[in-house]
């Protein structure tokens, strides 16, 4: 087939868990490839184990897709042999186009050196030419909106300027393959939506593109045409997305992690898709605050009389919960795109760490169209106390 | 974005395999010259970045290039003339004599270490993005050469207080550097692989040319009794750095059986080192 441009044929990879025989495994193994013998690698030898074992898969020209998984799952180590970091051990994999990886941001940045002088050196790393990167540079230091911080060194860099840069490097180098590791477990949600527009955008020229990532929620943000659902090393599941994800979670259940700290975003039907989450403000909150909570949504048909419940949840026990019909308001979702907005005012909570969830049923709950836990709240310590009463809560539905 | 369109597809493909560098034969020497010339100006880049990275904390800069040898010559001068140790007598006056020996040989040391260093003080870079890890000790040794070419200077400035004159055959320098340097070069590839995986050559490389540089006549004269003198006429790395210093002083190639044999000597270690570099380095990268 002409449209393949990624072909991994019954690809393993093993590591060694004790790092004394890794040493000698590796000078055992560079000694024979050096007088010309080849390492007969297809067996495990004491204290080593299939970090990726027997896979296969093809990637088409202009395909997204992604590789989900727990960590230590094999995705990771997958990704690096898909880039050339590592060889596989057994099995082979045949790249047909030009490859541009983000397996870890920032990996090429030099601390003491500016953001300027980082661009052309990273760039270089990545196999652009001096030329290239002058052309490209204002496009790179737009894209990751650096341009106050151009000449500082980056370690001056917050984490988010690091993955703005890094990324922005990365898609200006014009991979027609491009890889990315987890790229958007940092960054702002208005920068993440940038980066899926990019995404987006280099897929319709024409770009194949593989994402790794255990969060479910940014997984479905990026639209992938696939995935491949990593576990102990072996592919469990390979297809559609939605079927991908829900055995992920299954798989996650029953192995019983509780992933309380771990942002978890449900968008159940196809017909109504939440493609972001805004909270403003993004500090912590002082008593009084209002937060605001908005919901970015694509709907493709009309629902009427939604119901939303928001939860916040004080340790183990529910602090307060409340849907919109408890202020009597009736939200009416109409097709197209829009945004909800939900605000929770007047905060009198002190010294609070709370988590907050969010539901969005159809009507008379007869389903859920989407739902987001756990989002984690922190609001700052005063001197004055406060009782806890029923919050003010308002909602709002736009269609745009 | 219409680059993406517009740009006629050059297919390259790329297959990796077990064993995948691993190979006899002339298609591994290929591959190791294109990969070497398309990384030319990384290699330049991350010159420039080592360069203007290292000074930039700190005030005395470029400077720190002439304090260091100018103290360890200035122990040695002291040494001399109080008469601590007896170190013969030189052709040119013991300082100018001492500091160009200890600046070539410096060439070779220090570039050792920095070769060595490249790969395991690059970190992450190693593991995250793939890209000929060649230019990472090319760019250390071009540092060293950086180095080298400042320090020339301060030794005009020695031999123009001593009212040395060097022969004009010091044109041919750099053809008698440049065995030392793919030596260098080569012994690098080799050590840096290896401390990828065994951090004790970091140490091991310390104490080693502490030790050889003791033992060349770099600080002092050659010595005639034995084992050191046998062991000097065997040493490359002795022979290519008493070679180029000779050839400043006097003007001519004392030894030039052994000048070839260690020129020689050098190739051979340069172009294996290069190839099990090369060879080594996807394996290294798993393991740094």
């Amino acid at each position: 087939m002409d449209d393949v441009v990624i072909k991994v044929s019954g690809v393993s990879k093993k590591f060694s868990r004790n790092i004394k025989s890794l040493m000698k495994y590796g000078f055992y193994d560079i000694s024979r490839n050096i007088i010309g013998f080849n390492v007969n690698s297809g067996n495990l030898r004491p204290e080593e184990f299939w970090s990726v074992d027997n896979v296969s898969f093809e990637l088409k020209k202009g395909e997204i897709l992604g590789l989900i998984g727990r960590n230590g799952s094999g995705k990771s180590t997958m990704l690096k042999m898909l880039n050339g970091i590592y060889l596989p051990d057994i099995g082979e994999i045949e790249i047909r186009e030009k490859v541009g990886a983000l397996i870890d941001v920032g990996a090429g940045f030099h601390n003491l050196l500016t953001g300027r002088e980082n661009i052309y050196v990273n760039g270089a790393i990545l196999g652009m030419k001096k030329k290239e990167i002058d052309k490209k540079f204002d496009e790179i230091v737009k894209f990751a909106e650096i341009e106050d911080f151009l000449d500082s060194p980056t370690r001056n860099y917050s984490s988010g300027m690091y993955v703005r840069l890094g990324f922005s490097i990365v898609v200006h180098s014009n991979p027609e393959i491009l890889l990315i590791d987890e790229l958007l477990a940092v960054g702002d949600i208005g920068f993440q939506a940038k980066c899926f527009d990019k995404i987006g955008e280099l897929k319709k020229n024409g770009a194949s593109i593989i994402l790794v990532t255990h969060n479910m929620y940014k997984l479905k943000s990026a639209y992938p045409d696939r995935a491949i659902l990593f576990n102990k090393g072996r592919i469990e599941f390979q297809g559609e997305v939605s079927k991908a994800i829900e055995q992920y979670n299954t798989s996650f259940n029953v192995a019983g992690s509780a992933a309380t700290d771990i942002e978890k975003v449900i968008n159940s039907t196809d017909e109504f898709h939440v493609s972001s989450i805004e909270f403003l403000p993004e500090r912590d909150l002082n008593p009084g605050d209002t937060l605001t909570v908005k919901l970015d949504y694509e709907s493709k048909i009309d629902l009427n009389d939604v119901e939303i419940d928001i939860k916040l949840n004080k340790g183990n026990r529910i602090y307060f919960q409340a849907t919109n019909r408890c202020y009597d308001k009736i939200i009416n979702i109409n097709k197209g795109k829009g945004f909800i907005e939900i605000r929770i005012h007047d905060i009198p909570i002190n010294n609070f760490n709370s988590l907050l969830s969010i539901a969005i049923w159809k009507q008379k709950r007869e389903g859920i169209l989407f739902y987001f836990e756990n989002k984690k709240i922190t609001n700052q310590r005063v001197n004055s106390c406060s009782s806890e009463n029923f919050l003010k809560v308002s909602f709002n539905a736009v269609n745009i | 974005m219409n680059d993406l369109l517009n740009r006629t597809y050059q297919k390259q493909i790329k297959i990796y395999q077990p064993n995948g560098n691993a190979r006899l034969g002339f298609s591994i020497w290929k591959e190791m010259f294109t990969e070497l010339t398309s990384s030319r100006e990384l290699i330049l880049r991350l010159f420039i970045r080592d360069i203007s990275a290292r000074y930039r904390q700190s005030i005395l800069g470029i400077v720190w290039t002439f304090i260091m040898p100018l103290f360890t010559v200035g122990t040695f001068v002291y040494l001399n003339y109080s008469g601590v140790f007896k170190l013969g007598e030189t052709s040119i006056p013991y300082p100018a004599y001492a500091l160009l020996g200890l600046t070539i040989w410096q060439l070779f040391a220090t570039g050792i270490t920095s070769c060595t260093t490249s790969l395991s003080g690059a970190g992450n870079l190693i593991t995250k993005i793939n890209f000929a890890k060649e230019s990472l000790v090319i760019s250390s040794l071009a540092q060293t050469i950086f180095d080298f070419s400042i320090r020339v200077f301060l030794i005009a400035g020695v031999f123009a207080i001593y009212h040395i004159i060097p022969s004009w055959t010091i044109i041919f320098l750099p053809l008698t550097l440049l065995p030392l340097i793919l030596l260098t070069l080569g012994l690098g590839f080799i050590l840096s692989i290896s401390n990828g995986i065994f951090r004790d050559t970091t140490n091991i490389v310390t104490v080693a040319t502490t030790l050889l540089m003791f033992v060349t006549p770099v600080l002092y004269p050659a010595q005639t009794f034995e084992p050191i003198a046998t062991f000097n006429r065997i040493n490359p790395i002795g022979i290519l750095v008493i070679t180029a210093r000779d050839l400043v002083i006097d003007g001519s190639l004392n030894h030039p059986n052994e000048f070839i044999y260690a020129a020689v000597f050098s190739m051979i270690i340069f172009f294996g080192g290069w190839r099990a570099f090369h060879i080594s380095e996807p394996r290294m990268a798993e393991r740094v």
